[in-house]
């Protein structure tokens, strides 16, 4: 039988948005950005699970000499992030990139092809610089039985409300914030892709490990009295940020 | 229907063979046509502590590798009349057992008109355990009331949830039953273990039952005789009301609590 029905063709081009993670990249040396991975994963080489990644150069803080393609790939791969193209990248690292197999995605309107101007940093000014990553609407995700020790949840690009609580050995991440209605034992990471202004809000205060965008504290000396198995909410005020994590009462009725 | 019923426990020496052998024996003294199979492989006690370790012919690897059919290697017990066992293997490894094969035996059990098979798994959270869980409709979770066996519970409560077939599946989730084995009110009372409602709460699962720490545990088993058999004794009564709460009835929780002796018991002697 003949085909003109189009869903009998080999192949097929659409056109999708997708929101996809964005590693804004501030330096362009493989072994610096490894510390820094290390660190602001808490040491964890699994945090991400191998999304899709674009690089975007529009923060480098100096203009590099060239770009080591091969050890940036093979480092993000290392971390379980699977880059597939890159922003705002200089025009003399376009040619590199392209052998490197990456794509240029010029969506925000940035240099392309045409001749580059010699002040980057200046260029980077215009272009709205995006730092939360390009998410579809956020969804808020549930959870209604308790997680369990050794299980790891990961809420991508939304909330994460927890129904039953978690228990100690367990792992919850969410890319907005964390809601528990139980007892909040286990690490609990909240503003996973950065964003600070996100809170860990809990009925029943007793982690191991809370963190928001990358700040995270533990509770070695114990949990304070105040919020030690009570209502408790975790915040990164301005006084804190990127420094230390504020953990007040929360008043229920 | 078959319905299968795993004990499971994540930490070692809980309780678990103790517990499949007298509640298996419990439902078969109930009148169902009951299964009691050691996962195991490489360590049987099952076949031990049911006593019937000189009548082993056959055993689990056997029939997963076509050696020997299932009725060839299912051994009927001396007490119960509804009662068999498929005792583990003790010469091979864990490795020598396959999910198909399992499926097999279980789907062959419920053709033999099996009302309950009862699992009784290995220790630990690596194959033997999973192949123990993976086709359980109901998990009985043994738990010592202490910290390491609480959080191993924890984690194979999570690997129940994951791993399961029914879990697989998306079909309704394994029914989850709590049971807190080598309890002591006494030492609860004093704060050196854990108490049954804290572990209730840690835990989040309903309570089955809670069996007491007792020595009749050992009695029976170096009797070859489950636990339940021993009648008067408080470990058998704890299993004859474990027993009919999984069968739906309702039972006061004995066992748990703690009679402080009066001045007189603790000047003249007496426990």
């Amino acid at each position: 039988m003949t085909s003109t029905s189009p869903t009998r063709r080999p192949i097929e081009f659409r056109n999708i948005s997708i929101g996809t993670t964005v590693a804004m990249l501030g330096e362009t040396r493989p072994d610096l950005l490894a510390d820094a991975l290390h660190k602001m994963l808490g040491g964890r080489p699994d945090f991400f699970a191998g999304e899709a990644t674009i690089l975007d150069f529009s923060n480098l803080t100096a203009r590099p000499e060239r770009v080591d393609w091969a050890g940036l790939l093979s480092l993000f791969r290392r971390f379980q992030l699977q880059p597939i193209g890159a922003r705002a990248l200089p025009a003399e690292f376009i040619e590199t990139a392209r052998r490197a197999g990456i794509a240029l995605l010029d969506d925000v309107g940035e240099i392309g092809r045409e001749a580059p101007p010699p002040e980057r940093p200046v260029r980077a000014a215009p272009p709205p610089p995006p730092p939360q990553p390009a998410t579809p609407a956020a969804t808020t995700m549930f959870i209604e039985r308790p997680v369990r020790s050794g299980q790891q949840i990961y809420a991508q690009g939304g909330d994460l409300v927890l129904l039953a609580g978690m228990s100690s050995g367990s792992e919850v991440i969410a890319d907005g914030s964390i809601h528990c209605y139980g007892p909040l034992r286990g690490r609990a990471l909240a503003g996973a892709q950065g964003n600070e202004r996100v809170r860990i809000l809990a009925t029943n205060f007793g982690p191991e490990i809370v963190a928001i965008a990358g700040t995270y504290r533990t509770f070695e000396n114990g949990i304070p009295q105040v919020i030690a198995g009570k209502a408790a909410c975790v915040l990164m005020t301005e006084a804190d940020r990127g420094n230390s994590l504020t953990i007040e009462p929360l008043q229920l009725d | 229907m078959t319905r299968v019923v795993v004990v499971t426990s994540g930490k070692g020496g809980v309780g678990k063979t103790t517990t499949s052998a007298a509640f298996a024996s419990g439902l078969a003294l109930r009148g169902f046509k009951t299964a009691v199979i050691d996962f195991d492989v490489g360590l049987r006690n099952l076949d031990l502590v049911m006593g019937c370790e000189r009548r082993v012919v056959y055993d689990l690897v056997n029939v997963v590798s076509g050696d020997a059919k299932l009725n060839q290697a299912l051994i009927k017990d001396r007490q119960c009349e509804n009662l068999f066992i498929l005792p583990a293997s003790q010469t091979r490894d864990k490795d020598a057992l396959t999910e198909e094969g399992i499926e097999q035996i279980i789907k062959d059990l419920g053709e033999m008109g099996f009302d309950y098979v009862v699992c009784d798994s290995p220790a630990g959270i690596e194959r033997g355990a999973v192949l123990a869980l993976i086709f359980a409709d109901e998990a009985i979770i043994t738990t010592n009331p202490e910290v390491s066996s609480v959080r191993d519970s924890d984690r194979i409560l999570g690997i129940l949830q994951s791993k399961s077939r029914r879990a697989a599946e998306s079909k309704e989730p394994i029914k989850e039953h709590l049971l807190i084995t080598r309890y002591s009110p006494k030492r609860a009372e004093e704060g050196e273990m854990l108490s049954y409602t804290d572990v209730q709460e840690l835990l989040r699962v309903p309570l089955l039952g809670v069996i007491p720490e007792s020595e009749s545990v050992l009695h029976a088993s170096n009797q070859g005789t489950p636990a339940i058999h021993l009648k008067g004794t408080d470990v058998g009564e704890a299993y004859l009301d474990v027993v009919a709460r999984f069968l739906g009835e309702e039972r006061p929780m004995r066992f748990v609590n703690y009679d402080k002796p009066g001045l007189m018991k603790r000047l003249f002697g007496g426990k």
